[in-house]
């Protein structure tokens, strides 16, 4: 399966220092109200891509996250539960994926198919097999938004992520606009749904002469890792490397299977 | 590539498939009123009884390999849509120790249900989507899409959803339950009412006696409101003509269109005028006023229900109708025995995120 990035936009929150509520409201002219802080960083990481590309109203919208917004939760059933207040229906609302999705496709000026798809395992790479299957039949492009929000104290999100205390994590987000169309496109990345064993992905390694970059869930091999651990990490790592044109083999692991992104830059 | 559904099972309030069609035909709702989850109101809920939702879960999805011929799910896709995830089991250790330090990572997130499913089935691979209302509609939309790019022969889609007190309080406080039993599309209808259910639909690319086809999937997005859909239906028409298209069948090849209709003002009316727009007398009914809205489930429990309906020849009366809002829709009070060739299934989420799915005979 190959899809073609045609633009990109990206944010860590160790590497620039934004408050990125107010960022939306100077910058962009946004109404932030009622929204929280994973709505704000999607909407903050579209409004980037569109500074960046053409978006068409048809295009379809997906939104992937590694644990989506813990904080919320959190805070709702903390003033529910211990100060005995009854829910406010904007938490109640923005518990919702599809609520970040409503106003990501708002900011966007989007009315395509939009979907909220999350997992702990192969999050980017599992979300570019749903695009690639999505419009292959719709021949319309596609908006990836990777969302992941840090929370502090951030004890519960360590736990959730199942890794260890002293790992820092860090909020991020990056997007990339995809097509099946290599016309003006910056890159193209090619990826597929088998998941491979370790003597496989050793054998594939092997034969490579690209850059390779493994997630921080590869214990078993033995290359360069991504420096922060985020379940989309994948999506960020793209594009610092289609930032650079450069080549790049991303390997993403999940209990003991492997995944493959091939990065082949066309700048 | 086609994609045929070859085993499915349900858990809802109204019990097992079996169960649930004879209180949809008997127009029995399987709705009950509950005063504890807020004190002192009334509030029409759809529950179950079970122990723990995870081992129902499982038990759902056995039964549907059980039924099918596969040996087991070791070359199939797991998709699961929910709205919740394992939303249930922290809050009551929340409520119980008024923080989150105990909370078991492995039952917190959305995935947490299919990663249960992973763990005692050994699935190829798993997916999880949450778009809410839309979450196993948008499941059943994706497999069909994997489907035709050949990515994966089998795919099993699961709706679940467990009943929350975040999410019955949530949607009280925005004024849309109902204290009773809902009421779709009639004139007095006063809001829905949550409920919790399972199902699970295998879909496979290779079709057997028994075999439904899922012929077509269409979505849209308003982006209209953060919970009210368009006023002029623009999504729902849109999504309901992406699914026809998908499905290449013109709009008098649909027999029923099993609605959304969550007894909301504000669905039912937007609905009734899609359906309106699009169809020509077509028969229209809800299924919540007996289940009630089982949220991320609702779509799966609904595309269960309608391969039914067309396995039995039979049209869903309206349950709970008194006075029709919308003449202009054709909403039987009584069942409709006729050949169902073809059944579009919808399902409508806050965000105006639409989906549509269309189920019928083997082409």
């Amino acid at each position: 399966m190959k899809l073609y990035i045609k633009s990109y936009s990206s944010y860590r929150s160790d590497k620039e220092d934004i408050d990125v509520k107010k960022e939306l409201k100077k910058r962009y002219k946004l109404d932030t109200r009622r929204q929280d802080g994973f709505i704000h960083l999607g909407v903050f990481g579209a409004q980037r891509l569109k500074e960046e590309s053409q978006i068409d109203k048809h295009d379809e919208l997906y939104i992937t996250t590694g644990i989506g917004n813990i904080d919320v939760l959190q805070r709702t059933h903390l003033y529910v539960c211990k100060e005995k207040n009854s829910i406010k229906p904007y938490d109640f609302i923005n518990m919702l994926g599809n609520t970040t999705s409503y106003y990501i496709a708002a900011s966007l000026g989007v009315c395509g198919k939009t979907i909220f798809q999350i997992s702990d395992n192969f999050t980017f790479i599992n979300s570019l097999i749903s695009i690639y299957a999505s419009i292959n039949q719709s021949k319309k492009d596609a908006i990836l938004g990777s969302i992941d929000l840090v929370n502090y104290p951030d004890e519960v999100i360590k736990r959730v992520l199942g890794i260890d205390e002293d790992v820092e994590v860090i909020s991020s987000v990056n997007y990339q606009k995809l097509s099946l169309c290599s016309k003006n496109a910056l890159a193209e990345v090619e990826f597929d749904a088998k998941t491979h064993s370790l003597d496989e992905i050793k054998a594939i390694l092997n034969d490579n002469n690209t850059k390779i970059l493994l997630s921080m869930r590869c214990n078993n091999l033995d290359y360069e890792t991504y420096d922060k651990f985020f379940e989309t990490a994948a999506s960020c790592a793209i594009n610092s490397y289609i930032k650079k044109a450069q080549d790049l083999l991303y390997v993403d692991c999940f209990e003991d299977k492997y995944k493959i992104l091939r990065l082949k830059s066309l700048s | 590539m086609n994609s045929y559904i070859n085993s499915y099972e349900v858990a809802c309030s109204a019990g097992d498939i079996k169960a649930l069609m004879n209180s949809i035909y008997e127009k029995k709702t399987a709705v009950s009123i509950n005063t504890s989850f807020i004190e002192d109101t009334p509030l029409g809920l759809g529950q179950m009884k079970y122990d723990d939702f995870y081992d129902l879960l499982a038990e759902v999805v056995q039964k549907v390999l059980d039924n099918s011929k596969l040996e087991n799910f070791h070359n199939t896709l797991l998709i699961l849509g929910s709205s919740v995830g394992g939303m249930q089991e922290s809050e009551k250790i929340f409520f119980r120790d008024k923080n989150y330090k105990n909370l078991d990572p492995r039952r917190h997130s959305i995935h947490v249900l299919s990663d249960h499913l992973v763990d005692k089935f050994s699935f190829l691979d798993s997916r999880s989507l949450s778009t809410a209302c839309t979450s196993s509609a948008n499941a059943l939309l994706l497999a069909k899409r994997l489907i035709d790019v050949e990515a994966y022969e089998n795919i099993l889609v699961v709706g679940a959803d467990a009943l929350c007190y975040t999410t019955v309080c949530g949607f009280h406080y925005l004024s849309v339950l109902s204290d009773k039993p809902c009421t779709p599309f009639d004139k007095e209808r006063g809001g829905m009412n949550v409920a919790e259910a399972i199902a699970a639909l295998l879909i496979q690319n290779t079709k057997d006696k028994d075999s439904v086809e899922l012929k077509g999937v269409g979505a849209s997005s308003d982006a209209y409101h953060m919970t009210n859909p368009d006023p002029e239906a623009k999504g729902a028409i849109a999504s309901m003509k992406a699914a026809l298209d998908d499905a290449s069948l013109n709009i008098d090849e649909i027999d029923y269109v099993n609605a959304h209709g969550t007894a909301t003002v504000a669905n039912d009316k937007v609905e009734s005028l899609a359906i309106e727009t699009l169809f020509n007398d077509v028969y229209v009914s809800s299924t919540k006023a007996v289940t009630g809205h089982t949220l991320g489930a609702a779509g799966a429990i609904e595309a269960v229900i309608s391969c039914e309906v067309i396995k039995k020849g039979l049209i869903p009366p309206q349950t709970g109708l008194i006075e029709l809002d919308n003449k202009s829709i054709n909403v039987p009070l009584n069942s409709v025995a006729m050949d169902v060739r073809n059944v579009i299934s919808n399902s409508f989420a806050f965000g105006g995120n639409n989906t549509s799915i269309v189920i019928g005979v083997c082409s």
